[in-house]
């Protein structure tokens, strides 16, 4: 068990406050946050390479706040990977077991090890500035592991992947996870990352926690206007009744709008949709009109760089997003009539 | 401002700073290569090796040598602090670092001059080794004059250094000294190098501070440039001539190496 009890810390002008966290053994914590929210500052507190201002930072009940970062026996993997450029992949490996002073025997035993979780054995001689974004963040990782270490943690480790090579590797991550059951504390700026990858999660803003719990807990009952805000407010519908319509799937009404969902086990009583997942268009959408419905839009809300138009539909209002672009092509003004079509796969049964 | 981004105008641009940059060669090159015309090339072999002439060469070799790898010493951990920590009165201590490469090299051997001529420096002389007038004179007044840009130098090269790998190499086990030493040194090693050239180069041109402190005795403290100023003093210019080439040949050979690993410190 990881406990970090009040702690806050200066990095120049930044401040992160009263920062109050229990992650179970084993578990998988995401912190996420906006760019500048203290994601970095609070994995730099627990690796020991920010001084705290106050508080303190147990593991296994063992107070580490005194403990210099080289004793601490925490893997960090940061942003970039920082692989040494002097040192081959096996070398970058080997370079925290150096210290232990271990048999060559068991060096090479444990990058075999490694090597093999990681599917890496193929680059071992391989010089690091000649590999692909996704093989270096496998070969930090496999130097992190390396010493054995009590909690890992990374540090927007898909920050500079393309999208496809992220989401292997977030398999790949969710894989070692599994395989080596290590505390894991992953921060990231990306809430579809955060919500794929965590157990729970942390919501961070302006170096304070706004809200911790399972992704659903967030995602589905935001604890304040900032969580909701980032997040984008999920459409919550609360259902009249359903039926067993046959073929592996059922209709729920709500508010008097029938929604086919694959089959459930349990009653169903809401349904959860984020606003990302309802797709807005002035035209009628060709194909089944199964979970297409019209509808008027009642507001148009600016938001950074997405509008975000309120459409009643039936009797309930329901939230959707679009890039502020599209917004423009499309002419769409308070009063109009547009298609909505509701993501089926994302659709959240409660 | 209409059209100062139109086609013509940036073609005088072009031509305006390309102009600049030929003026500049031809005359660097011009005024080298103006050298070989008052050489008499029969006798430059014999000058070259004149037993004057390779005393200079091994003086200022040796010299020069001594004097980088005394500042290197003290740069390089000087370098580190002032680019990795925060203390105050930061600004000040860099800007008195800037004050030797700024300052008249002469101004600092008077300087040094001046505090031989002190009890604390009479006592040095007395009794560590003498340094007016005799070869540790050179050593000093090279290390007074090139410590100050070695540290600029190095300064610049930690400087670019990203702290995520000190960070790692401390979660992987290592203490903040092991770190440096494992770590940031082998990450600075291409700017080592390239400083360790720069200021070595500028050690064997030194005069001005040389001369103060050394003075300009024939085979005693004679390095390269003070070998050019005494031959020219006596009217000798072909024997100042061959000297000037041999500071021409060791300053190419510089910045063919320099090159060599700046360029490799960019591609990496």
């Amino acid at each position: 068990m990881i406990s970090i009890r009040n702690i806050s810390a200066n990095a120049g002008s930044f401040i992160l406050k009263d920062i109050n966290l229990e992650i179970k053994d084993g578990e998988y914590f995401v912190v996420v946050g906006p760019t500048g929210s203290g994601k970095t500052i609070l994995l730099e507190c627990l690796a020991g390479l920010q001084r705290l201002r106050g508080g303190e930072i147990l593991i296994s009940g063992k107070n580490i706040t005194p403990v210099p970062p080289e004793r601490r026996e925490l893997g960090y993997v940061p942003q970039d990977y920082a692989l040494f450029p002097f040192l081959d992949v096996r070398e970058n490996i080997i370079f925290g077991l150096q210290p232990k002073k271990i048999s060559k025997q068991e060096l090479e035993k444990k990058v075999s090890s490694l090597a093999n979780l990681l599917s890496i054995h193929h680059l071992l001689d391989r010089n690091v500035r000649t590999l692909s974004g996704g093989e270096k963040q496998r070969v930090a990782i496999a130097r992190a592991l390396a010493i054995s270490p009590k909690v890992l943690l990374l540090d927007e480790p898909m920050g500079s992947l393309d999208v496809r090579t992220a989401k292997y590797l977030r398999l790949e991550l969710k894989r070692y996870h599994e395989e080596l059951g290590i505390t894991t504390i992953h921060v990231t700026h990306n809430l579809i990352e955060a919500e794929e990858m965590a157990e729970r999660m942390a919501i961070l803003h302006m170096g304070q926690i706004e809200q911790v719990g399972t992704p659903d807990e967030v995602f589905f009952y935001p604890k304040s206007p900032f969580v909701a805000d980032f997040i984008g407010t999920p459409n919550i519908l609360d259902c009249d009744y359903y039926n067993d319509i046959g073929h592996g799937l059922i209709e729920a009404v709500c508010g008097g709008v029938p929604i086919i969902l694959p089959h459930h086990d349990g009653p169903v009583r809401k349904l959860t949709l984020l606003p990302r997942d309802v797709y807005v268009t002035t035209r009628t959408p060709p194909g089944p009109g199964i979970n297409r419905f019209r509808g008027t839009v009642m507001e148009i809300t600016p938001f950074s760089s997405l509008i975000k138009l309120t459409i009643k539909v039936g009797e309930i209002n329901l939230l959707a997003e679009l890039p502020q672009d599209i917004f423009e092509e499309m002419d769409i003004r308070t009063g109009h009539e547009v298609h909505l079509i509701l993501k089926l796969r994302s659709l959240r049964v409660y | 401002m209409k059209g100062f981004f139109s086609l013509p105008g940036e073609r005088l641009f072009h031509v305006a700073t390309l102009s600049a940059l030929g003026f500049l060669l031809l005359f660097f090159v011009g005024i080298i290569s103006s050298l070989a015309t008052y050489t008499d090339w029969r006798q430059f072999f014999s000058i070259l090796f004149s037993k004057e002439i390779l005393f200079a060469i091994r003086l200022t070799l040796f010299t020069s040598t001594m004097a980088t790898i005394i500042s290197m010493v003290f740069a390089v951990p000087a370098a580190y602090a002032i680019s990795k920590t925060n203390f105050r009165g930061k600004n000040i201590v860099d800007t008195i670092l800037d004050l030797p490469i700024v300052i008249s090299p002469i101004a600092l051997g008077a300087a040094l001059f001046v505090f031989f001529n002190t009890s604390l420096g009479r006592a040095l002389e007395g009794n560590l080794m003498r340094f007016v007038f005799e070869v540790p004179g050179i050593v000093l007044a090279q290390f007074t004059i090139i410590s100050a840009l070695a540290v600029r130098l190095l300064k610049a090269t930690f400087d670019s250094i990203n702290p995520r790998y000190e960070r790692v190499g401390r979660t992987l086990g290592y203490t903040k000294i092991k770190v440096f030493f494992k770590v940031t040194l082998p990450l600075a090693r291409n700017g080592l190098i390239a400083a360790s050239i720069l200021t070595w180069a500028r050690a064997v041109g030194e005069f001005g501070a040389t001369v103060t402190v050394a003075g300009a005795m024939k085979m005693k403290t004679e390095t390269l440039p003070i070998a050019i100023f005494l031959n020219l003093a006596q009217a000798e210019v072909e024997r100042a001539i061959a000297v000037v080439f041999v500071l021409v040949a060791i300053a190419v050979i510089a910045l063919v190496i320099l090159r060599r690993f700046t360029s490799r410190r960019q591609t990496s």
